[in-house]
């Protein structure tokens, strides 16, 4: 075993880096399998964590293990797209621990055994397939981050810097960092995280509030069941990424980003990091950027351990701390009190990705992009039983049944689609006449009752029993909330019994009231995102279908 | 304290030296972690690695008894780098140029081959001490259990006063007192230099006062210390009347003070339990405990608290103002007509100037900080705001001195004593509360893991330790908390009665015993 | 990191139609308790930062999609707060159904803690009856056998108060929480027992915990006696910060300690010797009556006047042998100031000396 002087040489390399504990774990649990004691002891002495908070910390992620066989157990998807494509009985053969949605929902299931993901839909064909790129543009619809993604050698530096990648760094660092702001305010592009924020706004406030150093963030932590769109420009377009962040950076005044990446993704970690050593050396990162004196920015990556609420921004934040990764308060909000309690942008990679094109195109091109009214366009996830799963970049307010029946072929051959899920499931369902009439923008979906989110899709087709996704879905929620606000940890533990059958009722009656109270309780006054979206699962469930219901009551 | 408790979690640079707080006052250092918290700065100079060592932003561990090398020789520093607070020098102090040309001998080279510190650990400590907008200064025990005990806590007055640290929030000079009462007991005038509220034996005007006050002519000298008078046992002193103090177990050189006790005529011990010292009484006077009388503490920031009865005495235990005024009484004394607290109370805050604005039912919210010179003063939570008690704040031209006793071939070990969390003082009371064994059954020794081998002990097995004055066996504890031979151990368990070796040497101002301080030989038993 | 001082800032806003003062940086749970404005509430302890678990202060904000919880949202001017609506009473009522239903029920004795009624009071007062969203129960009892903190997690509720008062006020980080959501429970670091920890066993955990899931077990020998407990306020007996305590006692039986939560030097908090170390009081070894060296050389019981007698005689004798400097007086630091008054007023009445001191040298 390891003697205290070789955990100090490990925890050495790490120390005086930006946000280390991460992957100063992660570097551990390489070396060892597992984080034993004594590994857990040293790092609380030499980073100065009290032992017991960070033994909390570390038991909230799932793949931090303190046990033998450790990151050698592999691990099976059991989303729940994965669930209907063999993923149970997977996980019976490699007598596997199963994680949740881990983002390939667009090929066969994933095993992520140490840092390597094999995908398969039975145990004998397991093996390492490449990421799935987005299938062929299929509307003959321009396109803004997917435009050159399907292009060969795209994610090295030379692919990218052939179609004019950061071309636009040097034209923008000559105007004031007010002016950029502003051309990504008028272009009306949003989080496409889900949470809609004005990216432009965003970014003004973080320019504007006081303390420094300021921070870029790139969410990547796509955890949403049926997400996977941040895996392939992640994979495929990763400089496009960097240069949203720099020009973030710029915008802001920040002098340093991470990008924070889901344990899933280990082979974007590798690619990012390539990426981010080719920028540094041809001088897009580090200082004085471009040649412009002052302008200095650098990028780490840091890698998550599992856990769905770290794509939340204020547990984000935490974790890349080293905190307990329970949501942030708010207000204050990140744009003042983000990072180390100092300015700081938090976007999505697809929003990073967006911006190097609109900075080229303009803002009004990229306004045109959208449908009617609507500004730009959004990657859809859309997966499940349908012909062509993948990512889809739809200008915004494409009509669903246009990307369900032309561009992705409709359902499978002989079966009807009966529901699809929204934002990965925390939208809930769409099911009935609202498939055919609902389009991709939020008021329409928002209309319904659900919201667009993170626009993953998943389609159900007639085959499925929408009780059980339910229940699944639920009990994905209760696995993943965090503990911190009573309504969501009680509420969703709560919901998932109604929903599997483990709470008795004498009358339906009181199973509906029930229910009805948690949802709209924890709508109300859930911390965050989570416990607020969780209900849309039960409650679009008793909208599309009662009778489904009435029948798990019988 | 200068300075009250609430004020601790103000300063941007804590000092604390010789004070084990997390241990001996928990409350206040939980001050302290909040204070760190916030973002303060603090330096701690201790022999062992105690909690707040580990807490520290700058750890200096200095060896035993040298405290007054580390203080020179970081005046030393703030004089050289021009960091002393002139205004404040000019208008407050005296003798201040003498002290700047004094402490120029004293480099932190010097000081550093005194105390074993890294000299640029010393500048280091004196730079933020000194700069800072607010420094204030925690001690305990550590600081004044020492042949310089005196001389220390002048220092660290120097200290304060070059840098104008005193007399602001956030600042001060504060000592933390180790008994619930043992400075109501000093206020009240149980010492022999002082009547109460400090007003001195030798003044005549306080003499003459309370010549009228008590009806009868008042001795113009001091009376002698404990100590003393425990040297003077069969002597020159042939009775005792001792309250609640179990002197055999907690003073040093327990065979001496045997021996003292024993040799007088007559003995009077007033207390809650047998002690070893009430064994030795003639007559054993049962007092109510604590919880069984009302009363009035004070505590170490000042504050003049109630404390009241919650359950009727044991058997026939009395208050102890009752017992002493019964034998007064029966000694024919006039003035002992009490027939309750508040009224002995009242009469101390009638004669004592600073308790003049209080009386028993003002002070029932706990609201007040002595000095309260008059009825509507709001009580003085900062000391020397405006000015010091005797004007201006005296410099004092301090000399290092080695301890009493230092290690030599036969005594090769530093011995450091002190206390434990769990227990208090010689545990009659502790002891006797449930639980406590759980977490501390016995006393061991602290060894630093290195010294074991070296002395052939055994973690968990014994030692003998011996001084110059006697032998005690120990169980033994590797601890990285000691350093590199110096052992630490505390007095509080009587079957490990580490006082029979202590007693090495006594400050010649105060009397108070080197228990800091005791060579002694580690084998194996 | 000490800021100049700045002047306070006050603006006004409107509660529950009433117009309100409050200072910038109080949030509009303060403004509320301030204005005598009862909000309830679980995982709020004044001494902590504000945290956001239990959402039962959640009030209406006008202008606001979703209520907001009331200790974590700042009061901003002109902003106009319901405290009461009847959307937000439901939506409490179904908070603290969901909480009632995690744990059994239970009567807590409340000398577990002094926060231990604060759940089954507000269950009572929103007349929550036990029986809906009936489900599995969360919190494991941890069989630590220290004998200071009962830990019956059964009755946990997660509101996290043990932890952060460990972590914020005594600033000793021993507990935390282990794993996530529903599963959550209350630990040391690896599930230690408190013993090998970093807990001092000061008791605050004990004392903020609002359901009595953490007890004091020493106080809670005295549950089988049935009258109420008394608390009468008074100062630790141990070191010289002089934390106030109230003393907890049946009848005449001092049964367990409480800190004072706003004695000025403690605030709430005591170490292991205030908070557990009081039953020496009514130990077996009090002495209970006067004794008197006989002419066997042993101590034996005698009356009150028989003592004092002794006592008084004994310094007589030596006055006239040796004079009034031969006898001697030492007072107690821990005794009260009156028993130091009196002994130094016996010696400098008595006998014209100032032959007294106390026991500070030691």
């Amino acid at each position: 075993m390891n003697d205290r002087a070789t955990d100090r040489v490990l925890i050495d390399q790490w120390r005086e880096e930006p946000a280390p504990l991460l992957p100063l774990l992660h570097a551990f649990q390489e070396r060892d399998g597992w984080l034993t004691e004594d590994v857990l002891r040293a790092v609380s002495a030499d980073l100065n964590i009290p032992l017991a908070e960070l033994f909390g910390t570390v038991t909230f992620y799932h793949h931090f293990s303190q046990e033998p066989p450790g990151r050698e157990l592999p691990r099976v998807c059991d989303g729940p797209v994965c669930r209907f494509q063999g993923a149970p009985n997977l996980i019976e053969k490699l007598n596997a621990k199963p994680m949740p949605c881990a983002g390939r929902c667009d090929g066969p299931v994933p095993v992520l055994q140490s840092d390597e993901v094999l995908t398969g839909t039975s145990f004998d064909q397991l093996k390492t397939n490449p990421s799935p790129l987005p299938p062929p543009n299929p509307g003959a619809i321009e396109e803004c981050v997917f435009a050159h993604i399907r292009e060969p050698g795209r994610a090295t530096l030379k692919g990218y810097r052939e179609t004019g990648g950061y071309d636009c760094l040097k034209r923008v660092l000559a105007e004031t960092p007010e002016h950029l702001v502003s051309v990504i305010t008028e272009s009306r592009l949003a989080g496409r995280g889900g949470a809609g924020f004005s990216t432009g706004k965003k970014w003004a406030m973080v320019a504007k509030a006081p303390g420094q150093p300021k921070t870029i963030v790139c969410n990547a932590d796509e955890g949403e069941p049926g997400c996977f769109k941040d895996r392939v420009l992640l994979n495929y377009d990763p400089h496009a990424i960097l240069e949203g962040m720099i020009l973030a950076a710029y915008a802001t005044g920040a002098s340093r980003g991470f990008i924070y990446l889901r344990y899933e993704y280990p082979e974007a970690q590798a690619v990012l990091e390539h990426a981010v050593a080719e920028a540094l050396d041809a001088g897009f990162l580090g200082q004085s950027i471009c040649g412009k004196a002052g302008f200095d920015f650098d990028i780490f990556v840091r890698r998550g351990a599992g856990a769905y609420i770290c794509g939340e921004e204020g547990s984000l934040l935490n974790s890349l701390e080293g905190k307990h990764p329970f949501p942030r308060n708010r207000p204050p909000f990140p744009v003042t009190n983000g990072f180390e309690d100092l300015p700081t942008a938090v976007n999505n990679v697809e929003t990073f990705a967006a911006v190097p094109p609109i900075v080229n195109h303009g803002a009004d091109w990229y306004q045109s992009l959208g449908s009617g009214d609507h500004a730009g366009t959004k990657v859809v996830s859309l997966s499940g039983d349908i012909q062509c799963p993948g990512n889809y970049e739809v200008p915004i307010g494409l009509p669903l049944k246009t990307l369900l029946y032309d561009w992705a072929g409709g359902p499978r051959e002989g079966q009807s689609i009966q529901a699809v899920s929204m934002a990965g499931l925390s939208g809930g369902f769409l099911g009935g006449g609202d498939l055919d009439e609902v389009t991709l923008d939020e008021p329409s979906v928002r209309s319904r009752g659900s919201f667009l989110g993170a626009a993953g899709i998943i389609v159900f087709d007639e085959r499925r029993n929408m009780v059980d996704v339910a229940k699944n879905a639920m009990a994905f929620f209760a696995e993943e909330s965090c503990g911190k606000c009573f309504p969501c940890r009680i509420g969703t533990e709560r919901l998932t019994e109604r929903l599997n059958g483990s709470a008795l009722f004498n009358d339906s009656d009181s199973w509906h009231e029930e229910v009805a109270d948690i949802e709209k309780t924890m709508m109300a006054t859930s911390a965050c995102g989570l416990g607020v979206a969780a209900p849309n699962i039960t409650r679009s469930l008793q909208k599309y279908f009662p009778e489904q219901i009435a029948a798990h009551l019988k | 304290m200068s300075n009250p408790l609430a004020d601790m979690d103000k300063p941007d640079v804590i000092f604390c030296i010789g004070t084990n707080m997390t241990e001996c006052h928990p409350v206040a250092a939980t001050r302290i972690k909040q204070a760190i918290k916030r973002g303060a700065k603090l330096i701690v100079a201790d022999p062992r690695k105690i909690s707040l060592a580990n807490m520290a932003n700058l750890y200096l561990p200095l060896r035993v008894g040298s405290d007054v090398a580390l203080l020179l020789g970081m005046a030393h520093v703030i004089a050289r780098d021009g960091l002393v607070n002139r205004s404040f020098i000019n208008d407050r102090t005296d003798k201040g140029e003498a002290f700047l040309e004094h402490v120029q001998q004293f480099t932190p080279q010097w000081a550093a081959k005194i105390s074993g510190l890294n000299p640029c650990d010393i500048e280091q400590a004196a730079h933020w001490y000194a700069q800072a907008e607010r420094s204030a200064i925690y001690y305990t025990l550590g600081i004044t259990e020492h042949i310089c005990g005196v001389d220390n806590v002048q220092s660290l007055c120097n200290l304060a006063l070059m840098t104008g640290h005193i007399g602001r929030e956030g600042t001060g000079i504060n000592p933390m007192r180790g008994q619930n009462n043992i400075q109501g007991a000093g206020d009240a005038g149980a010492v022999p230099a002082n009547y109460p509220g400090f007003q001195p034996v030798t003044d005549p005007l306080s003499q003459e006062k309370f010549k009228q006050l008590y009806g009868r002519e008042m001795d113009p000298e001091k009376g002698i210390t404990k100590v003393s008078a425990l040297n003077e046992c069969g002597k020159s002193i042939h009775a005792m009347l001792i309250d609640g103090e179990n002197t055999v177990v907690s003073d040093p050189d327990r065979s001496h003070c045997l021996r003292s006790l024993e040799s007088l005529e007559h003995l009077v011990v007033i207390d809650i339990f047998l002690t070893e010292t009430a064994e030795l009484a003639d007559v054993v006077l049962p007092a109510t405990a604590w919880g069984e009388t009302d009363g009035v503490c004070v505590n170490t920031e000042r504050r003049v608290q109630r404390l009241r009865q919650a359950v009727p005495p044991h058997g026939e235990a009395k208050p102890d103002w009752w017992i002493i005024s019964q034998i007064a009484q029966r000694l024919a004394v006039p003035g002992f007509e009490f027939e309750s607290a508040k009224d002995v109370f009242n009469e101390l805050c009638s004669l004592s100037p600073i308790y003049a604005g209080l009386d028993w039912d003002r002070i029932e919210k706990a609201e007040y900080q002595w000095p309260v010179p008059e009825k509507d003063h709001p009580g003085t939570p900062i000391l020397h705001v405006d000015e010091f008690k005797n004007g201006r704040g005296l410099f004092s031209l301090i000399h290092y001195r080695d301890p009493a006793e230092v290690v030599d071939e036969n005594y090769p070990v530093w011995l450091t004593t002190g206390r434990r969390l769990e227990a208090y003082h010689t545990r009659t009371q502790t002891g006797r509360a449930a639980g406590i064994d759980y977490l501390l059954p016995e006393e061991s020794l602290e060894v630093n893991p290195e010294n074991l081998a070296e002395w052939n002990l055994t973690d968990g097995g014994y030692a003998n330790l011996t001084s110059r004055r006697g032998t005690v066996k120990i169980r033994v504890k590797s601890s990285g908390r000691s350093p590199l031979g110096t052992v630490f151990c505390s007095f509080s368990f009587n079957d490990v009665p580490v006082n029979i070796l202590t007693g090495s040497g006594y400050d010649p101002v105060t009397e108070t015993a080197e228990l800091k301080v005791c060579p002694v030989r580690v084998e194996p038993a | 990191m000490i800021t100049e001082s700045k002047p306070v800032v006050t603006a006004t806003m409107t509660l529950d139609g009433r117009e309100v003062t409050y200072t910038e940086g109080e949030t509009i749970y303060e403004v509320a308790r301030r204005a005598n404005i009862e909000v309830p509430t679980l995982c709020y302890d004044p001494r902590l930062e504000p945290f956001g678990a239990c959402r039962l202060c959640i009030v209406e904000v006008e202008g606001g999609r979703n209520p907001v919880a009331s200790c974590t949202t700042p009061a901003v001017a002109g902003m106009v707060v319901h405290t009461q609506t009847e959307a937000v009473e439901k939506h409490r009522r179904t908070l603290l159904e969901l909480v009632a239903s995690e744990n059994p029920e239970e009567n807590i004795n409340p000398l577990r803690g002094y926060a231990s009624q604060e759940l089954n009071q507000l269950l009572e007062k929103h007349d929550v009856q036990p029986g809906r969203f009936q489900g599995k129960h969360s919190g494991t009892s941890n069989k630590d056998d220290n004998p200071f903190i009962l830990r019956d997690y059964n009755h946990c509720i997660s509101c996290y108060r043990c932890v952060r008062v460990c972590a914020e006020q005594e600033g000793d980080h021993a507990i935390t929480m282990m794993n996530r959501g529903f599963e959550k429970q209350i630990t040391a670091e690896f599930d230690i027992r408190l013993k090998e920890s970093a807990c001092t066993f000061c008791g605050q955990c004990v004392q903020t915990c609002p359901t009595g899931a953490l007890g004091d077990r020493k106080a809670m020998r005295a549950e089988a006696q049935k009258e109420d407990f008394k608390k009468t306020r008074s100062v630790c007996p141990y070191c010289g910060v002089g934390c106030q305590v109230d003393l907890l006692s049946k009848e005449d039986r001092l049964v367990g300690i409480q800190p004072a939560m706003d004695g000025p030097a403690n605030e709430g908090a005591l170490c292991i010797k205030g908070q557990f170390a009081f039953d020496f009081v009514q130990h077996e070894d009090r002495l209970s009556k006067p004794l008197v060296r006989g002419e066997d050389g042993k101590l034996h019981e005698v009356d009150w006047d028989t003592a004092l007698d002794r006592a008084a005689e004994g310094f007589k004798k030596v006055r006239q042998q040796h004079g009034n400097h031969a006898i001697y007086g030492v007072a107690s630091g821990r005794a009260p100031s009156e028993a130091s008054y009196t002994m130094q007023k016996f010696i400098r009445a008595g006998f014209g000396t100032n032959q007294i001191d106390n026991c500070s040298r030691a």
